[in-house]
């Protein structure tokens, strides 16, 4: 053999082509007979072919210590969002909430039930905790409940983390996930002084999003309270961006993805996260009611992306938030970081939860089976556990080392592996354990088929769609 | 012309049997196999009793998944895939490791 192959991935693609893939994600597709030439060493090393696979350091006639370099830089860069271990520190002031979603995953309290409201003494413990990890980048988003039914609280953490990082001196963020319908002006002037942005959930027109977000209050319009302080918040603070949505897709949504991305349009956002709904709380609980095959989701995925990139190429700039993270990891060599696809999977050492009576969970999934009784994934208590106790204790190694997909089963040979990640919770609560069961694996099944949908898109070779994907890759 | 023995054998209304040259697969390769096609069928694999250098993997259906002769056709063109992994593995492994190490190398000043 004239050259040296180099690690790759590969995998049958269509009828006539197999995709190759390398461990820092370039790739490049090869005819049938072409695969097997360059596998059995019998293809030209001068031919245009064997250069397209070189650029692409799959294969190489030079020093392999030199390309192993090369390799190594990028791995590292794409590697690098294990540098900086946990910044996303997910805070649960209270589980009180004025809606009753259909697919709820927290069992919240009603607005009268101060049972699972946080104390000072935990939250003065979770700041201190919060505060001991070694990132410089720390982002406090408080969860809930509704975090906006305590605001107090949620007033006392900002405040309780701004005076510790007069010390710290780290890079501070603030989010806040709310419904919107709590929010009056004062509160809104609050976030904005102390730079906490909004996360709000959005299903859809009103008629979808009241059907799987109804407030407890039946009298009461959801959608029509959602509108108005969506207006006045952004009236208040300036500009568009203070607001972010997310979806989730309920048995509802099926068939109407066209339906709620125009309406995210209507109400002026310019980006959507088609997202299936989480096997957690009710909607495992109520399976049959609101849940649905992960095909289904799938079709309706593709759908609503070709929507999407129909109305870019009709001129509204309008991005899909999981195509946008995926394309970033195939079309260029930058770290995305994803708690929930990455590899290591994020949990605990990229995210963690701090619930209101101190637990600490390696993710909001896991706190979400905690809930259920199932207190696999609790780290420990801030009020019990030193920061180390909790991680770098034995439990958080021994989740991580179950959470690489380069070394799971099937993952490890996996075409799809530099882009993809592994989630232990999810197994867990889905298969009974952290490696999971691949051929199965609902979380795999959605994930590969969307990534290849995307390279489906790719291989159009189409100017049009290229430059919608890059102009998505800020 | 000679006559190409053909690897699949028809043992029950629902059970097949792939019998497998250890000369041109690895052990290795039979187990990853059949672990992409275990969650369908029950899967069974032994030693052929006439002829060492063969493993019988023996396909029967489970729950609702009938087995047709497609299934074993399809395990034979995925042994081919394994295969192929498993030799391109020995030969760029180790710079897979090299790869790792380099780039998770501490970082040592002068």
């Amino acid at each position: 053999m004239a050259y040296q192959l180099l690690p790759f991935r590969f995998e049958w693609f269509n009828e006539n082509e197999y995709l190759l893939t390398n461990e820092v994600g370039e790739y490049i597709f090869l005819q049938n007979n072409d695969f097997q030439r360059f596998v059995n060493g019998e293809l030209d090393e001068h031919s245009e072919l064997f250069y397209d696979i070189e650029s692409k350091q799959i294969a190489t006639t030079d020093k392999v210590e030199d390309v192993v370099q090369m390799l190594a830089t990028k791995f590292r860069t794409k590697k690098s969002i294990l540098r900086d271990f946990t910044s996303l520190h997910m805070v649960v002031p209270t589980l009180r909430c004025n809606s009753s979603c259909i697919y709820c995953q927290v069992a919240r309290k009603n607005m009268d039930d101060h049972s699972a409201d946080m104390t000072k003494k935990t939250a003065k413990n979770v700041v201190k905790t919060i505060f001991q990890s070694p990132s410089p980048c720390i982002k406090i988003e408080f969860q809930g409940g509704d975090p906006s039914t305590d605001f107090d609280m949620v007033k006392y953490i900002i405040e309780e983390a701004e005076w510790q990082n007069l010390f710290k001196k780290k890079e501070l963020d603030f989010v806040i996930c709310t419904n919107l319908t709590l929010l009056n002006k004062d509160m809104v002037k609050y976030l904005k002084k102390h730079k906490c942005m909004i996360s709000t959930s959005l299903d859809g027109p009103k008629d979808l999003h009241d059907t799987n977000r109804p407030l407890q209050n039946k009298k009461l319009d959801h959608h029509a309270i959602f509108e108005k302080n969506l207006a006045m918040i952004r009236q208040i603070w300036g500009n568009n961006d203070c607001v972010s949505a997310l979806m989730t897709t309920s048995k509802h949504s099926l068939g109407r993805f066209k339906d709620i991305i125009d309406e995210y349009i209507r109400l002026g956002f310019n980006n959507i996260f088609l997202r299936s709904l989480n096997p957690y709380g009710f909607a495992k609980q109520y399976k049959e009611k609101i849940a649905y095959p992960v095909e289904e989701f799938i079709a309706n995925y593709k759908e609503g992306l070709d929507y999407i990139i129909e109305l870019n190429k009709q001129g509204t700039f309008f991005v899909e938030g999981f195509a946008a993270l995926l394309l970033k990891r195939i079309l260029t060599p930058f770290a995305t970081g994803f708690v929930d696809l990455q590899s290591p999977a994020g949990v605990g050492i990229a995210g963690a939860i701090y619930d209101y009576d101190g637990n600490v969970y390696v993710s909001d999934e896991a706190r979400m089976m905690a809930r259920f009784m199932n207190y696999y994934f609790k780290l420990g208590n801030v009020n019990e556990n030193t920061y180390q106790e909790m991680f770098n204790g034995e439990l958080l190694h021994h989740i991580i080392a179950s959470a690489c997909n380069e070394c799971l089963p099937v993952c490890a040979e996996c075409v799809f592996q530099p882009y993809c990640g592994a989630d232990p919770v999810r197994n867990m609560s889905e298969q009974g354990d952290m490696v999971g069961f691949r051929p199965t694996n609902e979380m795999c099944k959605k994930t590969k088929a969307i990534i290849h949908y995307l390279f489906e898109l790719l291989q159009k070779h189409d100017p049009e769609i290229n430059r919608i994907f890059w102009s998505w890759l800020n | 012309m000679a006559v190409m023995k053909f690897p699949v054998v028809e043992l029950a209304k629902d059970k097949f049997q792939v019998s497998v040259d250890m000369s041109l697969y690895a052990k290795e390769v039979i187990m990853a196999t059949i672990y992409k096609f275990s969650h369908l069928f029950y899967i069974h694999q032994q030693t052929d009793t006439n002829n060492q250098t063969l493993v019988n993997v023996i396909f029967e259906s489970k729950d609702n998944n009938m087995i047709t002769e497609d299934i074993p056709k399809q395990f034979c063109n995925e042994l081919i895939d394994q295969q192929i992994r498993y030799n391109t593995n020995a030969q760029f492994g180790h710079i897979r490791d090299m790869i790792v190490q380099e780039a998770f190398k501490p970082v040592t000043s002068k």
